[in-house]
């Protein structure tokens, strides 16, 4: 079955299509069948490759496949001055990193499949979501599986475009279109630096093969002097390009909006997969990253700040889900951390987990909104989606949905770092990580606030959602029901994942996943031995003392919540301006809009004047002046060049009328003429031609 | 170059001879049939005439072999120059032979002597165009006058053709005379009537030393009779009116056979007298010392200046033609003044494509006339609606003689101004150019009148009379303007062939 690893991008791509061209003739059943089978059948060839040749050959098995060149021999110029032929290939190549991500764009991706069976049923753009959803994992496959750095762009930029349709699937509302537009434009940005990093890869290495490229970076920069200043750039524009994908400080505003979408987009694409692209790309890069320790600590500053920045938002959000894309920002700072400190297995890992939990909590969520938008409409109530999601109008929901609910207080253990669940191993790990390189302490004093702040929010979130009181209203209440089998069944499997995924990355240097990723990590190359697990008691009290952070906040949370849905006002009349500045999420979006958007708006109304004012005025200036000269050659055409035509004519006529008079008619003046003329000319030839 | 007798002469005289036995023969046609019908009688001598003409141009066409002679002791030269003009002019002939033949004009008058004039003075221009000794060359112009003078006044009873034709008579009888005054003296300072001799006397340093101011006078008088027969300024004064007054075909014939012969003669007198030729015969330099190349210069700008100014105004279509004519005898003298072999072929090939532009154009005139009775341009109004393809053929003659592009015109007056720039004398070219510029307003309102004017007139238009044979003569008059382009490689190969002046004299 490894055999045919090439057709895992490949067969969501003909669900894509098949939906796409014919969806709209099909009924739901053929939809949802085409698009989950097409998912099912890549998830199952992942599945083969992985208990195939993976188990038995461990990590370093890599399979490679050449569809077809792409693009074939062009000459460009290298960076030492020497034409190197730019070759691309389509290729698709499985190894270990790409094997873990295969998996889990497959697998999670199978589940919220099937999970939007039930969440989209209603919706009459049902053909298109699936069109959708099988082409944006079209996309992310060929993300993780292509062999070079120009197939990687292919699949970040369309899952880049099945991100703006999505997050816009709902365009009749404005706020919808908008988040799209944010995430496309937000993107960009982001994709400008990535795409520039392709160039300075391709002239600095002459490929853009992965394999070849970090090769190439070991020969020519053996020494980390060597090539600092170029793999630094090449280092942070890539890094450019996964603050966009990854939704990192700066960039990371598109995310949050992003909610807008469907909610099983927000787990499959905002959640589990696809913001996960930059941390991918990263890892892909791990030579070249370890080869620029500036650029490692520009990621590693900006996953932590990101991580401590987006968490304390997601403290006192009321809507569910924009809690949870905060919660998605702050565990990508997490991973971007782990990079940054040189633990990519471990960003990896933490990739994976919290695929896993995110996605059930997303789902989680999904279904209570689910549940909630089906209680008021069947309640006759008319309060818009905002209201439904907003974290207010819930509580006691556990109750009436005791499978959506028991599973997301699994996946909220998982995320709060409880110990012994998946995001306790592979959080734990990032943070561990952090202790290394220097900047010890910092970074892993910044790390567990914002794990304390994740336990915080996150219990917050439940205590809100599920205990207590409903608080939507006695007639929605009657209306509360579990979500289908086809929705709570992909929460199940999420919440066991969030459990035992953590169980492949154990601590203390038994981790299964590490040693895994690394041959492909390292690119192929041999292993330097990390001898990071110093001591099982210095991990095991850093460890715990993260823990006993978490539980903290939990227990805070508990205090501050527990039977008192209003308990944000502890804080709001404590402390208002903190309260309002975290609600307010800073004021980026404020800033953003005053300095970026207002500054883009300016600059582009201040163009627009410039265009209207100088460019119109230039161009209505020259119109006039050419009407004015038109004019001015007309006047000149009627006067001067007519007149000159007409004062030509009336020389030329006057002379003709002379020399009509002259021809007298009299030959007597003919005779007499002539013999002037005879005269002439020879007074001519005598006072001139005399020689 | 070799000197014949008269009786070797005679093998390169045939076409004259043709000529002038055809001529004998038609006179004693016209004769012997004055009792038949006028019909009958008018075949009896146009056949003969025809047969004639065409007899003298198939043996003129023969003698392209390339042979130069002096025939009859160096009386008349034989040469591809003196070919070439034979054929323009038994060309000329039977094309105005055939213009009389339905011209309203001559309908009532008997054509015998103008044919046998016709005749006459055709081959009198051949000798004019051939002479390369003084007496000759008067005595052949002299006949061309006379003959022409009868022709011109032929309308017995109309009282316009008979004044032109004295205005002719005496305006020549001044001109042709002055000319011999300056013959006689030009025989006096050299002691020779010879060219050739005139030339060599001229070379020695003594008579250029005393000769200065006689030779000036003489230059100019002979030039009188010269520019008689081309009329360039200031002998030009008679053009107008005997262009007017003539019968149109008889205008026609004046407006190409003489002119072209003038021009003949001003190449054979002033290249073969006062010029020497270089080695290889393309180029001449000056003797004596008198600097002829300007006045000739002058004479040129003047003369077609006044042609294209003098015919602005005009709103006789004849009288119009006749200053056109003017104007383009002051573009072929641009050829005559930059001594080269190759100016010579730039007049050659100006004035075979201006003898079918301007014969054209004549005839258009006589079949205008036959049908509206007018020369007046006001009564070709409305002409387009009458008769269109006649228009169209006008309007390409007169781009033609506008000198338009893609017609035979254009390549004419291109080819004798870039002879002119190559000359060195850029601002002469330019002068030509303003001229035809000038030119233009005039045949372009010809053209205006005959398409726009009277357009707007609601009456049926009754398609304009053409006879048969007219309308042949239009097209093969009009087909070589039109593919002028195409036939440029024969022409300058045949006057590439033609410039050879007797041993280049």
């Amino acid at each position: 079955m490894s055999d045919f690893f090439w057709l895992i991008p490949l067969i969501p791509g003909v669900g894509a299509l098949i939906n796409g061209l014919f969806g709209k003739r099909l009924p739901k059943p053929v939809i949802h069948g085409v698009a989950i089978g097409a998912v099912a059948l890549s998830f199952l060839i992942a599945l083969g490759c992985f208990f195939g040749p993976f188990l038995s050959g461990g990590g370093e098995t890599v399979l490679e496949k050449t569809l077809f060149t792409w693009i074939p021999g062009m000459s460009a110029a290298q960076a030492d001055g020497t034409m190197a032929d730019f070759t691309a290939l389509w290729q698709y190549r499985l190894d270990a990193l790409s094997m873990v991500m295969v998996l889990v764009v497959t697998g999670i991706g199978l589940l919220i499949h099937i999970y939007s069976m039930g969440y989209m049923s209603h919706d009459p753009g049902y053909w298109r979501f699936f069109t959708y959803l099988n082409l944006f994992t079209f996309f992310m496959l060929n993300l993780v599986l292509g062999a070079n750095f120009l197939m990687m762009f292919i699949g970040w930029e369309g899952v880049g475009l099945c991100s703006y349709l999505l997050i816009g699937f709902w365009f009749e509302r404005d706020s919808a279109a908008n988040a799209g537009k944010k995430a496309f434009i937000v993107n960009r940005i982001g994709d400008a630096g990535f795409i520039l990093a392709i160039f300075l890869i391709f002239y600095t290495f002459g490929t853009v093969d992965f394999y070849e490229v970090m090769a190439g970076v070991s020969a020519q920069f053996d020494s980390p002097e060597a090539g600092w200043g170029v793999l630094t750039a090449i280092g942070l524009l890539l890094f450019v390009g996964a603050t966009g994908k990854s939704a990192q400080i700066p960039l990371y505003v598109w995310l949050p909006d992003a909610m807008e979408g469907p909610t099983p987009v927000s787990a499959l694409i905002h959640a589990a997969t696809m913001v996960t692209a930059g941390v991918y790309m990263v890892a892909r890069s791990a030579v070249l990253f370890e080869h620029a320790p500036n650029a490692m600590l520009v990621v590693a500053i900006v996953g932590v700040s990101t991580a401590v920045f987006a968490a304390s938002i997601g403290l006192f959000q009321n809507d569910i889900k924009k809690v949870l894309a905060y919660s998605t920002v702050s565990q990508l700072g997490y991973m971007f951390l782990g990079l940054g400190m040189g633990a990519y297995a471990a960003a990896i890992f933490h990739l994976m987990t919290h695929a896993f939990f995110k996605a059930c909590l997303f789902l989680g969520s999904g279904s209570v909104i689910h549940t909630m938008e089906h209680a008021e409409h069947a309640s006759g109530g008319h309060r818009d989606y905002t209201e439904m999601q907003d974290m207010r109008n819930m509580g006691g929901l556990l109750k009436h949905m005791p499978k959506t609910g028991w599973t997301f207080i699994i996946a909220t253990t998982a995320l709060a770092g409880i110990p012994l669940t998946a995001g306790f191993f592979s959080k734990d790990e990032i943070l561990w990580s952090a202790t290394h390189g220097g900047h010890v302490t910092l970074f892993w004093i910044v790390g567990v606030i914002a794990a304390g702040m994740t336990a915080f929010y996150m219990t917050r979130q439940v205590i809100l959602t599920f205990f207590g009181e409903f608080r939507g209203g006695e007639k929605m209440a009657s209306h509360l029901h579990e979500s289908p089998s086809s929705m709570t069944i992909p929460l199940m499997v999420l919440a066991v994942g969030s459990i035992v995924a953590g169980y492949v990355g154990l601590p203390f240097g038994a981790s299964l996943i590490g040693p895994f990723l690394a041959p492909a990590l390292n690119a192929g190359m041999p292993i330097e031995a990390e001898a990071h697990h110093a001591s099982v008691a210095v991990e095991l009290m850093f460890m715990g003392a993260s823990v006993l952070v978490g539980l903290c906040a939990i227990f805070l949370a508990y205090r501050m919540y527990w039977g008192k849905p209003e308990g944000d006002k502890a804080v709001s009349e404590g402390w208002p301006g903190v309260y309002r500045t975290l609600y307010n999420k800073y004021f980026v979006d404020e800033i953003y809009g005053a300095t970026v958007v207002d500054g883009t708006l300016g600059g582009a109304s201040a163009l627009n004047a410039f265009d209207a004012e100088v460019v119109d005025g230039a161009v209505n200036g020259a119109a006039k002046l050419t009407l004015g000269v038109s004019d001015l050659s007309n006047l000149a055409d009627a006067s001067l060049v007519d007149g000159l035509v007409n004062a030509v004519w009336k020389v030329l006529a006057g002379v003709s009328n002379g020399l009509r008079h002259l021809q007298t008619g009299v030959l007597q003046n003919y005779a007499l003429m002539m013999m002037v003329g005879i005269g002439a000319l020879i007074g001519f030839f005598y006072y001139y031609l005399w020689t | 170059m070799e000197r014949l007798d008269t009786i070797s002469s005679l093998q390169y005289f045939v076409p004259e001879i043709v000529l002038v036995f055809t001529l004998m023969a038609v006179l004693v046609c016209d004769l012997v049939s004055k009792n038949r019908a006028p019909r009958e009688r008018r075949l009896l001598i146009v056949i003969p005439s025809l047969i004639g003409l065409v007899v003298a141009l198939s043996y003129s066409l023969q003698g392209s072999e390339a042979v130069s002679a002096g025939l009859f002791h160096n009386m008349v030269a034989f040469d591809g120059f003196g070919q070439m003009l034979r054929v323009i002019f038994i060309v000329t002939s039977i094309f105005v032979l055939l213009f009389t033949l339905h011209s309203n004009e001559l309908r009532l008058v008997h054509h015998g002597e103008l044919l046998v004039l016709l005749l006459t003075v055709t081959v009198a221009l051949i000798w004019m165009a051939n002479s390369i000794n003084l007496l000759m060359i008067y005595l052949a112009l002299e006949t061309v006058s006379v003959a022409s003078y009868v022709m011109v006044g032929y309308l017995k009873t109309d009282r316009l053709s008979n004044e032109a034709s004295l205005k002719y008579i005496l305006f020549g009888a001044v001109s042709t005379g002055t000319m011999l005054f300056g013959l006689s003296l030009l025989y006096g300072l050299t002691g020779s009537l010879d060219l050739f001799e005139i030339r060599s006397a001229l070379s020695s340093q003594e008579v250029v030393a005393s000769s200065g101011p006689a030779l000036m006078v003489i230059l100019v008088l002979v030039l009188a009779g010269i520019g008689f027969k081309m009329a360039t300024v200031p002998f030009h004064f008679w053009c107008p009116d005997v262009y007017t007054g003539a019968p149109t075909p008889v205008t026609a014939f004046l407006s190409v056979g003489p002119k072209v012969a003038g021009f003949a003669v001003l190449i054979r007198f002033f290249y073969g007298g006062l010029a020497s030729p270089s080695e290889d015969g393309a180029s001449w330099a000056m003797v004596g010392s008198v600097d002829w190349q300007t006045m000739l210069m002058g004479i040129s700008v003047i003369t077609m200046t006044l042609g294209n100014v003098g015919a602005l105004l005009q709103t006789n279509m004849k009288r119009l033609l006749a200053y056109s004519s003017i104007a383009h005898a002051g573009y072929i003298m641009m050829g005559a003044v930059v001594l080269s072999g190759e100016g010579i072929q730039a007049m050659l090939a100006y004035m075979i494509i201006y003898l079918f532009m301007n014969l054209g154009a004549f005839l258009v005139v006589i079949v205008v006339h036959n049908d509206v009775g007018s020369f007046d341009i006001k009564d070709y109004a409305g002409i387009w609606r009458r008769a269109p393809l006649l228009t169209i053929g006008m309007g390409i003659l007169l781009f033609s003689l506008m000198g338009i592009p893609p017609f035979a015109g254009f390549l004419a007056k291109w080819y004798i101004f870039s002879v002119v720039i190559d000359a060195g004398l850029g601002w002469f070219a330019v002068i030509g150019g303003l001229n035809s510029a000038i030119g233009a307003f005039y045949y372009l309102k010809i053209l205006k009148t005959m398409f726009i004017d009277g357009s707007d007139t609601p009456e049926p238009s009754t398609p304009l009379a053409l006879q048969p044979l007219y309308a042949g003569l239009l097209l093969v008059l009009i087909v070589p303007n039109i593919i002028g382009l195409l036939l440029w490689g024969y022409l300058d190969r045949v006057t590439e062939f033609s410039q050879k002046l007797l041993d280049a004299m």
